[in-house]
């Protein structure tokens, strides 16, 4: 078979003392970055660029490839173990990891994201080697108002996902979205809602608000509870999974991967979709269901699964079409015609070694990253001993010197300072802050697909039924939102009637 | 009584907020269905903010008893003599010279100062020295370096901890180690370019 | 003491690591051939440049302007024998990082990519704009022109312009052209092409060129106004399909697609990209700087760089650059105030 032949050309080139090499730095960095809050892949891709200008071009790539995917299993690291989210796909490794943190699970939860991301690469792997022009097709034939309909189902998930009210929740979301409006509008090019800080012409940093709803108002509340501090530094247990947990992570991380794969594929909201897709489908489907919100491990393993399956197929726009799926592909495609590769649809027959020795050594990469982080668990769980009285001043200067190095501007660390309190009060007021950033994120994507599709449509809204893959999206969130709405409407009800 | 006070709390400011934004989405224009302004998914969001704001109000009278921590007397009045005092240091800061005549270091003085104000109360103490140590990093380090920095947001941190406040020697030696640390992760290592010593 | 940061007072740099690696397990050296990317330090004759330049692009990484910075950067720092480091300092339509430039020091130590957005169309566009695109800079050299290209999907019916601006004025619904974004020399384009044949054209913007691109290969929007760079390797691989060419005469690389004025409709336009200083830049600098530009431009290696990439080496020196930013203020204002977009 071809793709077999094309492989094995693949891994001859990925094989090579210097790919591997750049492909172990890479990862290695990656994680690093990972680790580190607020420094994330695309900062230090575009530092990195000019390093890369002396190597051949498959290296250079290879090397870009590991930090990307690097850094998406150290981010799960910190979510895990401090709540803290660096990219919004590891805001929801936070819900279900931290609270087995918390109950002395965090080895396990460390295992279970490095199997099932390893897992996930693998398969996702496979599947950009086996059928990626195919699956470019896919990507294709999602107009405007698919992507428009494709998001609000995203919220619609992501609001019925959270724990607690659903109504309250869904109102989440909705604030999540009116964040998301800050900045210039794309279309006219107009400041909303900046009261003329520079600062906020390209919107609120992302970072901010994930750093300061759940990092820092973690260590405000923790601290108010002395109780839960000694419950972290006493219970660590067993650093590897249970049979049990075996039996309940491996569904969802197959799950996971099916959802990763599919959805990563989508330029745009696709891979931030993945991780919320992925738990959302874990929270309905897997056994332990009614354990989500304590700390259930189908939680973890979905959603990483998922994140990791995403980011590897994100790669397939960029490899098919040459057009890049978010920043850090971006930032890949500058590299290539740094080192004069024209990125496009030809580039597959052009440069058949940079293709195919990068996606095999992308399932290296994952390899190597399994070696690294599964030796490191039980140093990071260690980490969890150090009593909190000296941990919580470390990770509040991390996540300062993080969120300063963003734009080394001290704006952001104020800003950071402000969704502190915010998150504080979100969480006295039982709102959940999960749902905000996802609104947050998919917002102004969604705005930008509403508008054009109705600018293409001519101020037709019938163009979101007319299409079959938008119907069908509306029709999923319409039965999601009413299938989460009726028990919770009974039970005001009931509440009514008793009173 | 089934008041959900936190619902109550919640479903208000919701509104508030969706009101807010209603108010200043005024400048922009809302264009037509077609051609959409700048204001129009603004005017969306906010319109079903506010709805959803109302329901939240509207469960909370039946859904409860979910009361909220009660506020004492001093946490009260400390959190308006917190936003008084800061208001008055951000306008008053640009006096003492140029370093602080700039915009976001001024907003940090006024900042840090009703942060360490509404520390009087024992309710805010936690909060406070917390999001006042987070300023002080911001104030700090560009003219007085890294390490400065650190070391104030460490020991501003550190009052938020009863335990540390009895022993200092453990805070002294949790701020030589982080200060190593982060010189060997962020200047070694990573080299960001921020100025390390203080500049003067 | 150690100083890190060129001004630690200005916010505006962004995290440079001179030996970029964070080593999770730090055992791990770099191989020499990766520490000796750093760049050649030390003595270039005279006493400037006597730290590292920063080459400021208001835009994102990835981007056009981002390649012809960092072009710019190698050749520099080979001819400066100074490290040249490539700061993004995206937002606000390039205004951000250029207002960063203007109001730095003018020692030959800040430099910014000016180009035909923040230079030429935010001037008009930006009601509000904090900066004087000619007199708060001193403009070095103009380094790369490239022309816009119109690119169709390969099923779109109209082969040449006339058939696009005819089937624009039979269709009661107009034709959809997609851009990189509002107020982008390709939206101009766009109007300008509207104008001058009365076609009824209804602009689409992108958030970028990328996803505008995407949409044009899927067949959602029929047309795109693009920059040549980012519409060569398409072209090239046959996703998409010239229509026409913006510039006066055919383009070298891609000599089998006519001009706009070859098809009767006179539009002569395209994007720019200099190298410009904040104003009051010392004469002997901006000196040292044009002759370095000129040198790296009559570089072989990098005019077939640039060729590749769609765009033409510029050839005007300070004062000549100078002129020409302001007759591009000039020309553009009149065609921003009929696009509509205004920015306050």
């Amino acid at each position: 078979m071809d793709t077999i032949a094309n492989l094995a050309h693949g891994f001859a080139v990925a094989l090579s003392f210097d790919n591997l090499l750049f492909a172990l730095i890479g990862a290695l960095i990656g994680t690093a970055i990972g680790v580190l809050p607020g420094i994330g892949p695309v900062a230090t891709i575009s530092l990195l660029l000019p390093i890369t200008f002396g190597q051949p071009a498959t290296t250079a790539i290879i090397m870009l490839a590991g930090i990307y995917y690097g850094a998406q299993y150290g981010g799960s690291t910190t979510a895990i173990l401090l709540n803290l989210p660096g990219e919004i796909s590891s805001v929801v490794t936070t819900l279900e990891g931290y609270k087995m943190a918390r109950n002395g699970r965090a080895g396990a939860a460390l295992a279970t994201s490095a199997i099932g991301s390893f897992f996930a690469g693998t398969v996702a792997t496979i599947l950009v080697a086996a059928s990626g022009p195919l699956l470019t097709q896919v990507a294709l034939s999602f107009g405007p108002a698919d992507y428009f309909s494709l998001m609000l189902l995203g919220l619609i998930i992501s609001a019925v996902l959270a724990q607690g009210s659903v109504l309250k929740s869904v109102a989440m979301v909705v604030l999540g979205v009116a964040l998301g409006l800050v900045g210039t509008d794309v279309q006219t090019g107009q400041q909303r809602f900046t009261f003329g800080i520079p600062e906020l012409s390209d919107g609120i940093g992302f970072v901010s608000v994930a750093m300061g709803m759940f990092g820092i108002a973690e260590i405000i509340l923790n601290l108010e509870k002395p109780e839960a501090r000694s419950v972290l530094k006493t219970k660590v247990g067993s650093l590897w999974l249970t049979k049990e947990e075996w039996r309940r992570a491996t569904p969802a991380v197959l799950r996971g991967t099916v959802v990763g794969s599919v959805l990563g594929i989508l330029p745009g909201g696709g891979a931030a979709l993945a991780a919320f897709g992925a738990y959302m489908m874990e929270r309905k489907v897997s056994k332990g269901r009614h354990m989500f919100g304590q700390g259930a491990i189908e939680g973890v393993a979905g959603p990483e699964a998922a994140n990791n399956a995403a980011a590897q197929t994100s790669f397939i726009p960029l490899l098919t079409l040459g057009i890049p799926a978010n920043a850090v592909m971006a930032l890949m495609v500058g590299a290539l015609i740094i080192q004069g590769i024209q990125p496009g649809p030809r580039m597959v027959e052009a440069q058949p070694d940079l293709f195919w020795g990068l996606i095999a050594s992308m399932w290296i990469g994952n390899l190597m990253l399994l070696v690294i982080n599964l030796p490191m668990i039980g140093m990071w769980v260690k980490l969890l001993q150090v009593p909190y009285k000296f941990l919580y001043p470390s990770i509040l200067v991390f996540c300062c010197i993080g969120v300063y190095s963003l734009n080394n501007n001290v704006f952001d660390v104020y800003m950071t300072v402000l969704f502190a309190i915010f998150g504080y009060m979100c969480n006295k007021l039982k709102m959940e802050p999960a749902p905000l950033l996802i609104g947050f994120v998919l917002g102004p994507m969604m705005e930008e697909h509403l508008r054009r599709a109705m600018l293409l449509s001519r101020g037709d809204p019938m163009v979101f039924l007319e299409r079959p893959i938008s119907a069908s999206m509306l029709a999923i969130g319409a039965i999601a939102l009413g299938a989460m709405m009726l028990p919770n409407l009974r039970k005001g009800k009931e509440a009514a009637m008793a009173g | 009584m089934k008041l959900n006070a936190k619902d109550i709390a919640a479903g208000t400011f919701l509104i508030l907020l969706a009101a807010v934004g209603l108010w200043l989405n005024q400048d922009h224009s809302l264009g037509t269905a077609r051609r959409m302004g700048p204001g129009y998914m603004p005017m969306l969001v906010f319109w079903i903010q506010m709805g959803l704001g109302g329901i939240v109000l509207l469960y909370a009278f039946f859904n409860g008893p979910d009361p909220l921590e009660k506020w004492t007397g001093i946490e009260t009045g400390t959190l308006a003599l917190g936003v008084i005092a800061g208001t008055i240091a951000w306008k008053v800061a640009p006096v003492f010279g140029e370093f602080f005549a700039s915009t976001y270091n001024a907003i940090g003085v006024g900042m840090l100062v009703g942060f360490l104000v509404i520390c009087f109360a024992a309710g805010w103490r936690l909060i406070g020295y917390i999001c006042a140590a987070m300023c002080v990093f911001a104030l700090l380090l560009e003219k007085g370096g890294l390490m400065l920095a650190l070391v104030g947001t460490i020991v501003v941190s550190a009052l938020a901890e009863p335990e540390h406040r009895q022993r200092p020697l453990g805070v002294l030696g949790m701020t030589i180690f982080l200060l190593a640390l982060c010189w060997w992760i962020f200047i070694k290592q990573l080299d960001i370019r921020v100025a390390v010593w203080p500049q003067f | 003491m150690r100083y890190a940061g060129p001004d630690p007072g200005r916010p505006m740099s962004s995290i440079l690591p001179r030996r970029a690696v964070l080593a999770g397990g730090a055992t791990l050296a770099l191989p020499a051939a990766v520490r000796a990317q750093g760049g050649p330090q030390g003595a270039g004759g005279g006493s400037w440049p006597t730290q590292p330049i920063r080459l400021v692009v208001p835009f994102a990484p990835g981007g056009t302007t981002d390649i012809v910075a960092r072009l710019l950067s190698q050749g520099l720092q080979e001819r400066l024998g100074q490290t040249v480091i490539v700061e993004n300092r995206p937002g606000a339509g390039a205004t951000v990082g250029s207002l960063a430039v203007a109001q730095a020091a003018p020692d030959g130590h800040t430099l910014v990519v000016s180009n035909i957005a923040s230079h030429g169309i935010a001037p008009t566009l930006y009601r509000g704009l904090r900066y004087d695109a000619v007199r708060d800079f001193t403009h070095v050299a103009l380094v790369v022109e490239n022309p816009s290209v119109f690119v169709a999907n390969p099923r779109f019916p109209a082969q040449t312009l006339p058939e696009v601006a005819r089937l624009a004025r039979e269709d009661a619904r107009g034709i959809d052209i997609a851009s990189s974004g509002s107020g982008s020399s390709n939206h101009l384009l766009i109007v300008q092409f509207g104008q001058a044949t009365g076609a009824r054209v209804n602009h689409v913007p992108y958030r970028g060129a990328g996803p505008a691109m995407t949409d044009v290969i899927a067949g959602v929007v029929p047309m795109m106004s693009d920059s040549l760079p980012s519409a060569a390797g398409h072209l090239r691989g046959g996703a998409v399909r010239a229509v026409a060419i913006s510039a006066a005469t055919r383009h070298p690389a891609f000599p089998a697609v006519p001009t706009f004025r070859e098809q009767g409709v006179d539009l002569v336009s395209g994007s720019w990209f200099g190298l410009s200083g904040p104003a009051g830049l010392p004469p002997a600098v901006t000196d040292r700087l044009a002759r370095a530009v000129a040198a790296l431009l009559a570089d072989p290696a990098a005019r077939a760089r640039l060729a590749e990439l769609g765009g033409t080496p510029g050839n005007l020196g300070p004062q000549d650059y100078a002129a020409f930013v302001a007759a591009e203020v000039a020309r553009w204002a009149p065609v921003v105030q009929a696009s509509g977009a205004q920015v306050d």
